[in-house]
């Protein structure tokens, strides 16, 4: 089989060889030593040029143009001197040894931009790995990524689970492998590290025949002595020093996944104990200053000789304190609930205007003294969940009333659209602080006014859009122009025109 | 002259409930919403006790103490609804007299604003033998009579239980203690005072397990028993 470096080769010294017979009719006086050494340089570069077929073939043809156009009797093919045989055969043997040489050259050439290949695939494997932080599906992005960066239709990186195992498939085609095999690679893999220079692989490869037909080489995936899995890839054209040191990579990535995972898991405890510490904080105050004030009123009460009006004032302020704990209690409950996932939305037809008004309703005691400016149809239905959504509508009522000042007017606009449901309310306060966008949806957040008064939890927010979530909405803060801040809420569902009651 | 009590609470139902309650006792009262309000009306009104919230909106309780506490020695209640002992401590260490923990009940106030009261008005003399209880503490001599027996105390037991005759009915924090038995250097070093409590109730306590004299307030520090304010036996 020629290609065509081969067959360049072979024009080239042919065309040289063909060029040297005819030297003679411009030199006539040549030695015949001289024209010998110059096709000895022909066959010399014909064989570390080319392959050893060509250079045997190149140097009869140089031996035999020397032998009919130089060496006496000229012109046959006759040999009279046997020192001219010693010529002939120095032209073959040189062309074998350069051809060996060559070939050697050539190989070790093959091997090195082989290696190179690898290498440089296997950084572009590391640097995907490393460039994952994702810890969800990290295991099958590994995967995939040593599909593309060698070319493997076929992979999976398997790890062995709690019942069964884990097997997370890269390629286009997944790898089916039984279980039993997996066992039995990773069993015969404890305890064993052998390196085979040759393959440069370590031991404890496995190659099964997989129910589709192909074999299936099972690689064990080694962090430091410990097997923590294998790789299964259908991989006739890698050698088992590549699949070896892809496994290497494979076993890195993996420890670094679940390093990942576990580092993410510690972070979320710890996010939970500065949030428990919080509510405690929040608690201890928001809980013991309504009990204190509740039973020094009550105490007093007790004093036959406290005037009436006084005694009156005492029931009042006991009450008023009641009435916040019992807040605070639907707000700790809501809260647990969200973060239960407890809330299920049910969705019914209802108007916007009986949101607002079920909304408003709810919070009177917090909007006492104010105009509140309601533009709410009640010619167009939504599907909703009318509890939770004015529920969360009730919440920016209360923090629209927190946050401005008393006497001033709130707005409250909703509509019925393509959208959904849409709910503004709108307040005539300071607005909001752009550092404060976002914080403000924060459990335990309290702007700066809240933070100087007694009231609210710091929750409210942090339940509204709890609520949301569950109703599939979203709720968002802006600063209105010509007015204070203005919160949206937006729940997804569908309208209809309302039906006339007659 | 009635005694005027200042209230200070950021909480309108608080000061709605201990008002009255304060004046149902013959107190007069007056009351003040930030710490900035309290630290005025301790100035134009010299107050005889304050009862001082330790969360106002604009300013620490503990900072209110220090700005009071510099040049005045009006008696100081803190009342401290946090649960945490940090902000009781660095108030009484800051010079509060004493602290009540919300939800509180009035008696357990009244209690407190008494004895508080009765620091001012009957200080022990700064020379001469102390009595309390069957305790007699002759600092001239340095000699304590424990129900008519001498009892004998090293110098710093001797030094540690004068400091507390000397603050009858008053939280006394390990801080305080330190500093004034064994100086500033010593005030991170609570083991010492431990021991020589120890010695000290061995030595004057009838019961050391359940002591009379020198109580302890848990976690904050402790307490020389007033009169009022000591155990019945």
């Amino acid at each position: 089989m020629l290609n065509l470096r081969d067959a360049v080769v072979f024009t080239g010294s042919m065309a040289a060889i063909a060029a040297l017979a005819a030297v003679p009719r411009v030199l006539p006086a040549i030695s015949p030593m001289t024209v010998a050494l110059a096709l000895l340089l022909v066959v010399l570069g014909a064989a570390t040029l080319s392959r050893l077929g060509i250079a045997i073939v190149v140097s009869i043809v140089a031996m035999l143009v020397l032998n009919f156009f130089f060496l006496p009797p000229v012109g046959t093919f006759t040999i009279a001197d046997p020192e001219n045989w010693v010529a002939l055969f120095a032209f073959l043997i040189v062309a074998v040894i350069a051809s060996k040489l060559s070939d050697v050259a050539q190989e070790r050439t093959r091997e090195a931009v082989s290696r190179r290949n690898e290498v440089t695939r296997l950084f572009d494997l590391s640097r995907d790995v490393l460039l994952t932080t994702e810890t969800a599906g990290g295991l099958e992005a590994l995967a995939r990524h040593i599909s593309r960066r060698f070319e493997l239709a076929r992979v999976a990186v398997c790890l062995p689970a709690d019942h069964g195992w884990d097997i997370n498939q890269g390629g286009e085609i997944p790898v089916v492998v039984a279980e039993a095999d997996l066992e039995k690679a990773l069993a015969s893999t404890r305890g064993v590290l052998e390196f085979d220079a040759h393959a440069r692989a370590y031991g404890g490869h496995v190659t099964v025949p997989s129910p589709t037909g192909d074999s299936v080489s099972l690689i064990p995936l080694r962090h430091g002595i410990k097997t923590i899995g294998v790789l299964a890839a259908v991989a006739p054209g890698v050698d088992l020093g590549t699949l070896d040191a892809v496994a290497g990579v494979a076993a890195i990535a993996i420890e670094r996944v679940q390093f990942l995972r576990e580092r993410e898991a510690a972070e979320i405890v710890r996010q939970k104990a500065d949030l428990a510490s919080t509510l405690l904080a929040s608690l201890s105050h928001d809980l013991r200053t309504p009990l204190t004030a509740i039973r020094v009123a009550v105490e007093n009460l007790r004093q036959e000789s406290m005037p009436v009006d006084a005694r009156r004032e005492q029931v009042r302020a006991a009450l008023t304190e009641v009435d916040r704990l019992k807040r605070l209690f639907q707000d700790i409950l809501d809260m647990a609930r969200i973060d239960a996932h407890g809330i299920v939305a049910d969705r019914q037809w209802v108007t916007p205007a009986e949101i607002v008004d079920a909304a408003t309703a709810h919070v009177r005691h917090a909007l006492e003294g104010r105009t509140v400016r309601v533009d709410a149809p009640s010619d167009a239905e939504v599907q909703v969940d009318p509890r939770l959504t004015s529920a969360a509508l009730a919440h920016l009522l209360e923090n629209a009333a927190q946050y401005s000042p008393s006497g001033q007017p709130i707005g409250v606009t909703a509509t019925a659209g393509a959208g959904g449901l849409e709910v503004s309310v709108t307040d005539y306060g300071p607005g909001l602080d752009p550092g404060e966008l976002d914080h403000l949806f924060e459990r335990f957040y309290r702007g700066r006014m809240a933070r100087q008064s007694s009231f609210g939890t710091g929750m409210g927010l942090a339940i509204t859009r709890g609520l949301l979530a569950a109703a599939g909405g979203r709720v968002w803060a802006e600063n209105a122009p010509g007015a204070g801040a203005r919160f949206t809420i937006r729940i997804p569902g569908a309208t209809r025109a309302a039906a006339m009651v007659e | 002259m009635p005694v005027r009590i200042l209230v200070v609470d950021d909480e309108p139902n608080i000061l709605a409930t201990l008002a009255p309650l304060l004046r149902s006792r013959g107190y007069e009262v007056s009351t003040a919403m930030t710490g900035r309000g309290a630290v005025e009306a301790v100035e134009r009104e010299n107050p005889d006790l304050m009862v001082l919230d330790l969360g106002l909106p604009d300013m620490d309780g503990v900072e209110v103490t220090r700005l009071v506490r510099d040049g005045r020695t009006t008696p100081i209640v803190v009342l401290s609804a946090r649960g945490a002992e940090g902000d009781k401590v660095r108030a009484l260490d800051a010079g509060a007299d004493d602290y009540v923990t919300k939800p509180f009940g009035t008696e357990e106030l009244l209690a407190r604003v008494r004895v508080a009261l009765r620091r001012t008005e009957s200080a022990p003399p700064q020379t001469g033998p102390i009595v309390r209880g069957g305790l007699v503490i002759d600092r001239e001599r340095f000699r304590v009579i424990r129900d008519g027996e001498e009892v004998r105390l090293t110098p710093k037991e001797f030094e540690l239980l004068t400091f507390f005759a000397q603050h009858p009915g008053r939280v006394l924090t390990h801080r305080a203690i330190l500093k004034a038995i064994w100086g500033p250097h010593a005030v991170d070093q609570p083991e010492h005072l431990r021991v020589l409590i120890g010695s000290l109730r061995k030595k004057i306590e009838p019961d050391p397990s359940n002591p009379r004299y020198i109580l302890t307030e848990p976690w904050v520090g402790y307490r020389f028993a007033d009169a009022a304010s000591e155990k019945p036996d």
